[in-house]
């Protein structure tokens, strides 16, 4: 399997190479929307004497910084990419190889994220810097960070599958993806830290995937919530990891009877 | 001038029995355009649970913000994104000679040609956002305000059509232009929020690279009767420039297109 | 002043081209200091070409035909030299020179991929003002030229790349040029569409009396269509008058095919010119033009009764092309024109 991915990964390494500049261009994405919610949620301590509950606003600058890290590690976009694969007929011959496509889709991510990350992390340290963010991490959080990290890019990127299957069945993926991101738009802890939520959204976050995706990992790595409850939203996002993958085996051995069937 | 509103409502009419034909899609494409408002509104909310005023910001002023938010962005993919994109197309597939060989201006052409009729509804959807933040300013709008923020909106819609008229016209001198207009497009969320609450540096991007900031941020204020005379001067004396700045860019473009420059 | 419909005078285009040197030092070293190459594309071009015409632009790729195309459209300027067609400097691109030509170009579509034929052919009435009545006998004789009737109300996209062809003629006719530049009209299509199209641009020709010229890579389109042809290659008009008389000058040989019978003896037409095929019962030669005469006469001669057939014809029009292209010209045949 490690001959695979090596081989995988220098494919894809030169299948990238074509377009360097779009890739670190659409890495812009990645930490836009944090800066703008970071202003913001400044604005708002800001008149509330500099602190929001537990929140200084050095805190939130930390929060916001790491979410630009870390929205980037999780990013998932096999959803977009695997609906135009079908309609261009580029899943068939794909299906014929002896590998599950999902390998060349996990080995591009990984790539990508690495390269790109050139760009990502210098941005980061340059808005931690103009905003005085103040992390509060210590080692034991910034290795439950980078498995929290870790799981949450598993989940996310399970998650793209799962909506990428749709594509099996309808061409309008698009709109089924929109929901999807417009909800972890509110409850993954991309417009709010997620202790800022008010308390029955708080709720729902924790009862969703979405949070684990984002705000779990980013809480951890600014060394927020201490040892225990940390270790204990790991806890969830195992769960969260597990469910999503039995519903993606589900939903993908479905489809692909469903592809097979209309002979596409 | 005649002439050209004729072409635009040809050029409307076109393509809104194309959308018309898809009618499952553009369900689907209104059902998205609410979902997207409403959780932005909703993060609005989120952020007034904390306070009243958000850099002198209240929550119906914010409202209207994001209200005007939705109109430019609506206009600006109800038409001039999707015919700069054309326009692109056309470059690299030397299928511009034709627009070129075309009795009528062809900035006309390529800057109206093509139209995402759907989005009109984002406009409509931007102005009842806009109305729901008035009803809860209870503010009363004026002959005079209401002028301002026609006039504003107007300058900020032109000022941002004047930077993607520049962006695309390099495309007559190298090929990817899309890139660049690919950094436009992240800015452009940035909008949803006054310009002020931005640090130095990227308040100034907003305002004058990316004049999102000043197109959606003044019409706002300009509604509630927060602009003052000598800003919507200044606004229009910029977008003035701006549209004479970019026409000529155009033209230089063309010429070098056609060889005339060399 | 002249009443040609184009008269061209010296035109010559010259591309300065950008020249791109390895390595990221030399890129960044040429942003500063640009080397450039001059290529010339056309070099002092004239000719004039009168109104109903239909006039074919041969050449290789690269020789300049799509340069000179451009230039009379008006979508490029001239380096020097000028040009005036239907009494307008092309470049200048006012709207009455634009209203009075068309171009049409066989790999690339001026339609909307996603709309109906019918609703792009009213956009064009508008830019190009067609009053109602008028738009609608020319839309109707081209419906019926065309056979467009079950065409122009489906999406372009559903249409095959033979009936995308026809509507593209529709829409660059409809506004009724005196001048139609087509580049390549009949590219990638098969044998009995080219065919059709070609029947419609001499109707069309006849009919409207359009002005046309014609650049193609399928002889039998020029052939099919053109009096008259202008060779052109590496930007230079090597020949510039009757298809019928192109291989008179251009080529100094006669083809001369003889059918023998009974297997006869024919080692002798070796000595009488440049045998190009040979089987048990046909010979095919090429012979000098100026003795073909007295050489046919000989083998005739010399043959008597074992000769079954005997034919003297220039060779075939795709052939001498070639071999002009190919620079096997002889100089005397350009000195001739």
């Amino acid at each position: 399997m490690i001959q695979i991915y090596r081989a995988l990964l220098i494919q894809a390494f030169q299948q990238m190479a074509q377009y360097r500049v779009a890739m670190f261009l659409y890495a812009l994405f990645s930490f836009i929307r944090p800066i703008i919610f970071l202003a913001a949620w400044l604005a708002v301590a800001e008149s509330q004497g500099g602190r929001l509950g537990a929140l200084s606003s050095s805190d939130l600058a930390a929060y916001f910084v790491i979410t630009i890290v870390v929205t980037h590690a999780t990013q998932a976009w096999d959803f977009f990419e695997f609906e135009w694969e079908i309609r261009q007929g580029r899943l068939s011959p794909k299906l014929l190889r002896p590998l599950h496509p999902i390998h060349y889709s996990i080995t591009g991510n990984i790539l990508w994220k690495l390269q790109t990350s050139l760009a990502v992390v210098p941005v980061a340290i340059l808005i931690a810097i103009t905003f005085d963010a103040r992390f509060t991490t210590t080692p034991s959080h910034l290795v439950l960070g980078a498995v929290s990290t870790a799981l949450g890019a598993a989940l996310a990127f399970t998650f793209g599958w799962v909506f990428a299957s749709v594509a099996f069945w309808t061409t309008r993926v698009h709109a089924v993806v929109t929901l999807y991101q417009r909800a972890a738009f509110i409850f993954s802890g991309q417009i709010a830290p997620l202790a800022l939520l008010p308390g029955p959204l708080l709720a729902v976050a924790y009862a969703l995937p979405f949070a684990y995706m984002l705000g779990v990992p980013s809480d951890i790595l600014r060394g927020g919530p201490d040892i225990a409850t940390a270790l204990l939203m790991i806890g969830g996002q195992v769960v969260w990891l597990a469910i999503a993958i039995g519903v993606y085996r589900i939903v993908w051995s479905a489809g692909l009877r469903q592809y097979t069937a209309v002979g596409a | 001038m005649d002439r050209y509103l004729r072409l635009l409502r040809l050029f409307v009419r076109t393509e809104l029995q194309f959308a018309l034909e898809y009618r499952v899609n553009l369900a689907l494409e209104i059902m998205q355009m609410v979902v997207v408002a409403g959780t932005s509104l909703a993060a609005v909310l989120i952020l007034f649970a904390y306070t009243e005023v958000m850099n002198g910001w209240t929550l119906g002023q914010m409202v209207v913000l994001l209200g005007v938010y939705y109109i430019v962005q609506g206009v600006e993919e109800l038409v001039m994104q999707p015919s700069f994109q054309k326009f692109m197309e056309h470059v690299r597939d030397g299928t511009l000679d034709f627009i070129l060989l075309k009795p009528v201006s062809s900035q006309f052409m390529v800057s109206f040609r093509h139209f995402q009729t759907v989005q009109t509804l984002q406009v409509l959807l931007g102005l009842v956002i806009t109305g729901l933040g008035l009803a809860q300013l209870a503010a009363t709008v004026t002959l005079t305000s209401a002028g301002a923020f026609a006039f504003t909106l107007a300058c900020g819609l032109v000022l941002i059509y004047a930077l993607l008229l520049v962006l695309s016209t390099l495309a007559f001198w190298f090929v990817r232009v899309d890139n660049i207009l690919a950094i436009f497009w992240a800015f452009i969320d940035a909008g949803r929020f006054p310009i002020d609450i931005y640090p130095g540096w990227l308040r100034i991007t907003m305002s004058t690279v990316i004049p999102v900031g000043i197109a959606v941020t003044v019409p706002a204020k300009a509604i509630a009767g927060l602009v003052d005379l000598q800003t919507v001067g200044l606004i229009f004396l910029a977008t003035a420039v701006a549209w004479m700045v970019s026409r000529a860019f155009w033209k230089r473009g063309l010429r070098a297109y056609t060889g005339a420059s060399a | 002043m002249t009443d040609a419909v184009i008269d061209v005078r010296g035109l010559t285009k010259v591309y300065r081209v950008h020249e791109r040197q390895e390595g990221l030092g030399a890129a960044v070293r040429s942003i500063f200091n640009r080397k450039f190459r001059e290529v010339p594309a056309v070099t002092d071009a004239t000719f004039r070409i009168e109104a109903g015409e239909v006039v074919g632009f041969l050449g290789p790729n690269g020789a300049g035909k799509t340069t000179t195309l451009k230039m009379l459209s008006g979508l490029l300027y001239p380096t020097s030299g000028g040009a005036r067609v239907v009494g307008h400097v092309p470049w200048r691109r006012d709207a009455d020179f634009l209203r009075a030509i068309t171009l049409l170009m066989g790999n690339r579509t001026q339609l909307v991929w996603d709309i109906a034929a019918a609703d792009s052919l009213r956009v064009l009435q508008e830019i190009y003002r067609i009053p109602e009545d008028r738009y609608r006998a020319t839309l109707g004789e081209l419906t019926d030229l065309l056979e467009l009737e079950p065409l122009l109300h489906k999406p372009v996209r559903d249409l095959s790349l033979g009936e995308r062809m026809k509507v593209e003629f529709a829409a660059g006719l409809i506004h009724s040029p005196r001048v139609a530049f087509l580049d390549e009209p009949t590219l990638g299509l098969d044998v009995s569409m080219q065919s059709r199209i070609r029947r419609f641009v001499a109707e069309h020709n006849r009919r409207a009396g359009t002005t046309v010229i014609l650049t193609s890579h399928y002889m039998d389109d020029v052939v099919a269509l053109c009096k008259r042809v202008i060779v052109i290659h590496h930007g230079r008009l090597l020949y510039d008058g009757q298809l019928g008389e192109l291989a008179q000058r251009m080529a100094p040989y006669k083809v001369i095919t003889v059918a023998l019978r009974d297997g006869a003896a024919s080692a002798f037409l070796d000595e009488l010119g440049t045998v190009t095929s040979r089987d048990e019962a046909s010979v095919t030669l090429h012979v000098p033009r100026e003795s073909a005469p007295e050489r046919t006469a000989r083998i005739v001669r010399d043959l008597e009764g074992s000769l079954a057939d005997i034919s003297v014809e220039d060779p075939p029009i795709e052939e001498v092309i070639d071999r002009v292209f190919a620079g096997e010209r002889m100089p005397e045949a350009l000195a001739a024109t």
